[in-house]
């Protein structure tokens, strides 16, 4: 096992190597693409990577990200402003191991124009120097590290996603108003994205005034009987508790929150991908009541998201999740792009997305970049059974919010 | 204070479900058998691929039960060839298997952690002294205590079970009274796989089903092994509901340093009483 990262940092390293002589191999690709059009704009094609999961954990979100941009080009005549596109899928896998790698083939063998995509927050912040050096943009449409547009900002990244913190924060600031000032037990996953939610909760929330009266880091990915901690919430006398699970840890969670008689005393409050997607059946009853904030839930009344929400059942059979939208975003905002772009290098593709304004016309409500990331309304979220489905309903608008100050 | 003790019941429980094969492998066969964690997590398994309803869940068992079977069989001819060698190749051996068939169940089910859902009627929680508590945890206590029950009687009140605690006791002897060794080793090898494959499906609903997951239960269980005493039942009853309790109060009362507390016990265990708490001297020294 020690000899994992040392073998891949290698590779990696190997991979950076390769990407020096990239500027030369992607501009002989533009001249196909970009450098084909008119300079006035018109009639030219853009190539487009698309790099989602399409194998491991997160193959369901690779398959609802696919779903939003395939849907996004259906409706709008294959075509961002007066170019028409041309998408190449990869497979982003699990991790950085096979993310990178699959970045650098779209932009070095298949000679893409622009990269959307991106999962998992490792692999976000490993094809940084990738895409600097070839001068390439990239849209990222999940991976919500601070990092990615904080720390390890380029001009060249740019995200239609959340960060871990914004949706955090916002629940930090409601619970510190709605009468849990006093107590309010934290606990994530001990890894990357659990610390930064917990962070930005509980900076927040204390801002807020509130009183954070204990907090617990579980063993990421290897935690599945939850009773010492929830023994532990019960005696700590928090009024109410946070938490951020996903996958196969919020389905056990919030069964074992619920088992264990801790629903009916101490509210559960949690980051919206608790109880996102696919793990919402599976955790059932148990889920009913729960409250969570994101940026997006199917629910949501408004003439955007009915048209979508219409048009995506239509098609494929269910309803869209945020990943969905996420993606669908990402088309939309490189189509706004496109119509004042210079060209479709990185540069001028990084500067016309910079003057786009307003995004009014996304499922999630308006929107605006702000240092490269969406500045977007939070919305306070609440499981209900509607007629023997579970479902996010809207309980509020929390408003617009940034990434947190880091 | 009480959920937390029941809970230790209920992992007791398992444990000693899960152990008792391996201490009976162990202090009669003289076989180590690491691949013992490896039974219990494809036993996880196939209660994550078929739990949801009453009809999965029993299947899954049954599947556990067919399959520890034939493991154990398996795993005893296996180890046959070194009976004559040290516990060292028996150990290498079986390690291997256990990494050979938690990399199949990787390539067969992913590496994600799995969560299993507990039987219908059993998913929900009852109301205990006050507390709340989940119904199919408290099952569990019950048939841990059933099995234990059938095992204790079978192996001290039946012939066969004389024979078994007459092997463990002198194996040379009871060779030399023409009793074929070899029959005995596998049927212990394969009744302790089938357990240790049925307690994998059992605790499927708190444990789930993921890679690594074989290799904290056989540390569990052979902590119990350690504390009970090779070769015993009763050993493994009470070792195994000490450490169920140890390790639920541990991380309750004292999270950082809930490991340590574990093998604070087995330490102290070892210090007062070198042969586990039911393991005799005679059956230790006959090594």
């Amino acid at each position: 096992m020690a000899q994992d990262p040392s073998v891949s940092r290698r590779r990696f390293l190997g991979l950076l190597g390769a990407a020096t002589a990239l500027p030369v191999l992607s501009a002989c690709g533009s001249s196909v693409g970009g450098g084909g059009g008119s300079p006035t704009g018109g009639g030219g094609t853009i190539k487009v990577g698309l790099v989602v999961p399409q194998s491991g954990v997160y193959a369901a979100l690779g398959t609802d990200m696919q779903r939003g941009w395939d849907l996004w080009l259906a409706d709008h005549g294959q075509k961002f402003g007066n170019y028409t596109v041309e998408t190449v899928v990869a497979d982003e896998g699990e991790t950085p191991q096979t993310g990178v790698p699959a970045v650098q083939k779209v932009l070095q063998s298949d000679g893409v124009d622009v990269v959307v995509g991106l999962v998992n927050s490792a692999t976000a912040l490993g094809v940084r120097d990738v895409l600097s050096e070839s001068k390439k943009l990239l849209i990222v449409t999940n991976a919500g590290a601070e990092d990615v547009t904080g720390k390890a900002r380029t001009p060249y990244i740019w995200r239609s996603s959340f960060t871990n913190g914004q949706i955090a924060a916002a629940m930090g600031t409601h619970l510190a108003q709605s009468g849990f000032s006093e107590g309010v037990y934290a606990i994530a996953p001990d890894y990357a994205a659990g610390t930064e939610v917990i962070t930005a909760f509980t900076k927040a929330f204390e801002t807020g005034g509130g009183r954070v009266v204990g907090q617990a880091k579980t063993p990421f990915g290897t935690t599945s009987d939850y009773q010492p901690f929830l023994t532990g919430i019960q005696s700590s006398g928090a009024r109410a508790t946070f938490c951020f699970y996903s996958g196969a840890e919020a389905i056990s969670f919030v069964k074992q929150y619920a088992q264990f008689g801790l629903s009916s005393t101490i509210p559960l409050y949690g980051s919206g991908f608790l109880t996102e997607g696919n793990v919402l059946p599976q955790q059932g009853d148990a889920a009913v009541g729960v409250q969570t904030t994101l940026h997006y839930t199917d629910q949501l009344d408004n003439p955007a998201n009915n048209a979508f929400v219409q048009a995506y059942s239509a098609k494929y059979g269910e309803s869209p999740s945020c990943f969905s939208v996420q993606t669908w975003d990402a088309a939309n905002v490189l189509d706004r792009a496109l119509t004042s772009a210079t060209g479709v290098d990185g540069d001028a593709l990084a500067a016309a997305l910079g003057g786009i304004g307003t995004v009014d016309d996304s499922p999630r409500g308006p929107w605006t970049f702000d240092n490269q990331t969406p500045r977007q309304n939070i919305y306070l979220r609440r499981v209900d059974n509607s007629g023997g489905t579970l479902v996010n309903a809207v309980v509020e608008d929390l408003g617009p919010q940034s990434q947190p100050a880091a | 204070m009480l959920v937390s003790v029941l809970n230790g019941l209920a992992i007791g429980s398992l444990l000693f479900i899960l152990a008792v094969g391996l201490s009976i492998v162990f202090g009669m066969m003289d076989v180590l058998n690491l691949a013992h964690g490896a039974l219990f997590l494809g036993g996880a398994y196939l209660g994550a691929a078929f739990a949801g309803s009453w009809g999965g869940f029993l299947a899954a068992l049954a599947l556990a039960a067919v399959g520890g079977l034939a493991a154990g069989v398996l795993l005893s001819l296996m180890t046959e060839p070194l009976r004559k060698r040290s516990h060292l190749d028996q150990a290498l051996l079986t390690l291997g298997v256990a990494f050979v068939v938690a990399e199949l169940l990787i390539i067969a089910f992913g590496d994600d952690p799995l969560s299993v859902a507990a039987p219908p009627a059993l998913d929900g929680s009852v109301s205990l002294l006050g507390a709340t508590y989940p119904t199919y945890r408290l099952v569990l206590i019950g048939v841990g205590a059933v099995l234990a029950l059938v095992v204790y009687l079978v192996v001290e009140r039946t012939r066969v079970g004389a024979l078994v605690r007459a092997t463990v006791a002198d194996r040379e002897m009871v060779a030399a009274l023409g009793v074929d060794n070899r029959m005995v080793q596998a049927t212990v090898f394969a009744v302790g796989s089938l357990l240790a494959a049925t307690a994998g499906v059992l605790g499927g609903p708190i444990y789930g089903a993921r890679p690594g997951l074989d290799a904290t239960v056989l540390i569990l269980a052979l902590v119990v092994v350690v504390i009970g005493g090779l070769g015993s039942v009763r050993g493994a009853l009470v070792g195994a509901l000490i450490i169920g309790q140890v390790d639920t109060l541990g991380r309750l009362l004292l999270p950082d340093f809930a490991s340590f507390i574990l093998f604070a016990a087995l330490a102290l265990v070892l210090v007062l009483r070198p042969h586990g708490l039911f393991g005799s001297p005679a059956s230790a020294g006959a090594r």
